[in-house]
């Protein structure tokens, strides 16, 4: 016994209590088809690190777990903002007694409580250059005094005008102009507060370590998985099926009702597997490795029975749970209009064959064989570029803009001159992937139904993202696919893509003129949703439509399924990694 | 001196220029247009249509014909293969004749050395950074295979350069006054060809097989059909349940990687009729 002493001693020092749930715990794994750069909020700018961003800080709002459209809700916020009758400014205060989770950076090693100041720095980060944050184009222009403050310095200790602690527990923000989406931007992973301590005592480490107060706190990170644990100081409030928008008709079958009354977050472990491969993924989730999968598009036709509305296969739906969910964005190809070869030209008369040429190409697009070749027929193809889950959708805002008529397309270029020997050399973008390949493919077989010779139309891929994102920002791709996912439940979102002022590099990559369009956007923007809101951005999208800037579009349906025991209604719109905390597993009930 | 076996390869041999003359003859098919290229990129068809008689390895996503597609293929692995081969073995021989010649001196030591810092690279990283670098694409791609081919010639036709300076036909040449370079032209090279042919053998293989992984990879064919384009596509297609793609692809890249292999062996072999007449003498 003396001699197993040591031992039994050295074993002692080496279990941790702290040291997280044990064997037995509750775990769910879920699985994402790409992994975050960075776990600082600052570059929240992929879903990827949304989705842990907002499970491992507060943000002061987000969205309703099960509300459909989408309702924002407090979250570390005690209410909805107070906002001034003339809509300029807001108050918002706290919910007292939120605590971070105790780390090294705090005095004692405790964690400290979230403050008014916090919010203040936490939004003031991103137009400090040091931190390289990418989310101050939320804000920029709109808070008073915020870009002034970056331009003298990004001092923390000079106060802003237009942003202010109040007290401990009440930020005051003053607006430069109306903007009713504000109050959604807080409720993105951009702006989740951190602690100053935090960032002073990590810097660049932020990325891979988190100091927050949201319901899970960080075990480990790495490009493979992250690993967190149920925040046991995480604030206790009660689930409540009719707060966060239950529909018994058509959610009843998630066996939701068994989470009333109980204290989120449910489980005790959240693992988040990065899995890129399809492949990969797909026999990680039917291997029982992981919950949940949005399922690739290539394995509808095993996976589904039936596609309006999805339905799984009886043998998936018996261990299964499936969702299917409309994106709230689309997918589109601009014209670059900033180049005189296709786009806008001083002379009115090429400018004229320019647009007939677009509108030639439009016209031969085919966005059903597109729908069905790449996406199972289960996309929604629409026109313009108010996506269908916006409240200014129209289902007939102009089909004959996303109906072919190939002998249309050929009027239309031989009326304006255009022939084998004159057409220019299209140059169509993408980020290298099989998919794009095939895709550009089909572009140019569609192109050679219409008269436009092969060799005319040549890819020009791009090993990664970030580098077609640059190509296209600085003009340099005429064909721009890509595809849009909304920030905010908000149609002005998708509205300011075409904005003049927003030209490339800004978020308008067709650089996209038009007066009148500008001039519309300016008077609607600053508008609160209204019958004459709507009618403005309807009439924009006809101007986008008329001009045949970009050929739109399709918003894509994505399938998700998961273990039967993981009572949940996953989500991916926005930051949709809400819904983490309220994932239970029957495991619980024993 | 062993000699090539060129003019009568063994069984091995035979069937190894049998299937490579079958793969040359496609090639020279599409590239002249007596083999449609427009077959392959044809999207006229349903999406991955099983086989059948209209089409013998089914379809792909896009509805086109993956047969036609495997034949295109050979074309672009011949092109590539050719082109590779061509340029590095060039290289390949001028370096190593360079070397060779007058051992030790710097340029020696130069060639030596950056034989030995690009052979210090493990290959497919090297060829996939400088693909990458030079931005992809078809180019970038032949680039990057000919700049990491050519040390492997010009080591082997370096070492045979040092022993053929020392031969009394070329000491000889140099006494009555040839120039180098006409000696190199002339003497050395020719004598070099045993191993030029192997290793052009060998290049060839080696190219196709790179190119399959560069274009799988994303960073080698962009525009037009591969293989390695359609075993790419086969990562989507496999997970639906659908194997076209990756059977005809393996199957044709197989079957003309085989047929070099076995003509390499051939010709590395000692032509028995050249080793008895060098017993009898």
């Amino acid at each position: 016994m003396t001699r197993l002493l040591p031992l039994l001693l050295l074993l002692t020092a080496c279990s941790d209590p702290g040291a997280g749930p044990s064997d037995d715990a509750v775990t769910y794994v879920h699985a994402m088809d790409g992994a975050p750069a960075s776990l600082d909020p600052a570059q929240a700018s992929s879903v990827y690190a949304s989705f842990l961003v907002v499970n491992l800080y507060d943000t002061l709002y987000r969205y309703k777990y099960l509300a459909r459209p989408y309702e924002l809700t407090p979250n570390l916020a005690a209410a909805m903002p107070e906002v001034s009758a003339d809509g300029l400014t807001l108050t918002i205060r706290l919910k007292p007694g939120v605590r971070y989770i105790d780390d090294p950076a705090f005095a004692g090693g405790r964690g400290r409580e979230v403050t008014a100041a916090d919010v203040v720095y936490s939004l003031l980060r991103h137009f400090d250059p040091a931190s390289r944050a990418q989310g101050a184009w939320l804000w920029q222009g709109r808070i008073e005094g915020i870009d002034e403050w970056k331009a003298a310095g990004a001092d923390y200790d000079n106060p802003v005008a237009g942003l202010q602690a109040l007290d401990t527990h009440t930020v005051q923000i003053r607006l430069t102009r109306p903007y009713p989406q504000f109050v959604h931007t807080l409720a993105q992973a951009y702006s989740a507060v951190v602690p100053r301590e935090a960032v002073e005592r990590y810097g660049r480490e932020l990325g891979s370590r988190a100091v927050g107060s949201g319901p899970f706190m960080l075990r480990s990170f790495d490009s493979a998985r992250a690993v967190m644990d149920r925040n046991p100081a995480f604030r206790r409030e009660p689930f409540d099926l009719a707060r966060e928008g239950y529909d018994a008709g058509s959610q009843s079958q998630y066996e939701l009702e068994t989470l009333e009354g109980r204290a989120p977050p449910f489980v005790d472990r959240l693992e988040v597997e990065f899995i890129a491969e399809d492949a990969a993924r797909w026999n990680a989730f039917r291997g029982g490795q992981v919950d949940f999968i949005k399922v690739p598009a290539a394995q509808f036709d095993q996976v589904l029975a039936q596609r309006e509305p999805p339905r799984a296969t009886p043998e998936l739906a018996a261990e299964y749970h499936l969702s299917a969910e409309r994106e709230s964005g689309f997918v589109y190809t601009n014209f670059d209009m900033s180049n005189p070869a296709i786009g806008h030209h001083p002379d009115p008369e090429r400018a004229q064959r320019n647009r007939a040429l677009r509108c030639a190409i439009v016209n031969g697009f085919d966005w059903e064989a597109r729908n069905n070749r790449f996406y199972s027929g289960i996309g929604k193809v629409f026109p313009g570029v108010i996506p269908p889950t916006t409240p200014e959708y129209v289902e007939d805002a102009g089909s004959d803009y996303i109906q072919r008529d190939v002998e249309a397309a050929r009027t239309l270029l031989s009326e304006h001159g255009w022939n084998a020997d004159n057409l220019p050399v299209l140059e169509y973008g993408y980020p290298a992937s099989v998919t794009e390949q095939q895709m550009f493919e089909q572009f140019r077989s569609f192109m050679a139904d219409i008269g436009y010779p092969r060799e005319r139309i040549r890819p020009l891929s791009f090993a990664t993202f970030g580098d077609y994102f640059g190509a296209y920002s600085r003009g340099e791709v005429m064909l721009i696919t890509s595809s849009w996912t909304m920030d905010y439940p908000d149609a002005e979102n998708v509205m300011q893509l075409f904005y003049g002022p927003n030209a490339a590099p800004g978020s308008n990559s067709a650089s996209y003129h038009n007066p009148q369009y500008d001039a519309l956007y300016d008077r609607a923007a600053p508008m609160a949703p209204s019958p004459q809101r709507t009618a403005s951005f309807q009439a924009m999208n006809r101007m986008i439509m008329d001009d045949c800037a970009s050929i739109t579009g399709l918003a894509r349906t994505l399938v998700f399924m998961w273990n039967r025991d993981a009572r949940m209604l996953p989500d991916r719109s926005f930051t949709g990694g809400f819904f983490l905390r309220f994932v239970d597993k029957a495991g619980r009930d024993g | 001196m062993a000699t090539l076996r060129l003019e009568r390869p063994g069984p091995g041999g035979r069937a190894g220029l049998v299937i490579i003359m079958a793969f040359a003859l496609v090639a020279l098919a599409v590239s002249t247009g007596l083999y449609p290229a427009d077959a392959a990129v044809a999207t006229g068809s349903g999406q991955w249509e099983p086989a059948s008689g209209r089409h013998w390895f089914g379809t792909n996503r896009l509805g086109q014909d993956i047969f036609a597609r495997a034949i295109v293929g050979a074309a672009t692995a011949f092109k590539v293969g050719m082109t590779v081969t061509l340029l590095s073995l060039l290289l390949g021989a001028f370096f190593g004749v360079v070397a060779g010649w007058r051992p030790g001196g710097w340029l020696d030591a130069l060639v030596v050395w950056l034989m030995g810092v690009l052979d210090a690279i493990p290959f497919y990283l090297f060829a996939a950074a400088l693909a990458f670098a030079l931005g992809g694409g078809e180019a970038a791609m032949y680039t990057a295979m000919v700049l990491t081919f050519w040390t492997a010639t010009a080591r082997l036709v370096r070492a045979e350069v040092m022993r053929l300076r020392q031969l009394d036909y070329v000491a000889s040449a140099r006494a009555i006054g040839v120039a180098g370079p006409l000696i190199a032209v002339r003497h050395l090279l020719p004598n070099c060809r045993h191993l030029l042919l192997v290793q052009a053998a060998l290049t060839f293989v080696a190219a196709i097989k790179t190119e399959v992984i560069l274009s799988f990879l994303g960073i080698g064919m962009r525009d037009g059909v591969s293989w390695g384009l359609m075993l790419s596509e086969s990562t989507q297609d496999v997970l639906a349940g659908h194997f076209g793609n990756f059977l005809a692809a393996s199957a044709l890249m197989f079957v003309l990687l085989l047929g070099f292999n076995l003509l390499a062996d051939a010709l590395q072999q000692p032509n028995p009729d050249s080793a008895k007449a060098m017993v009898g003498a």
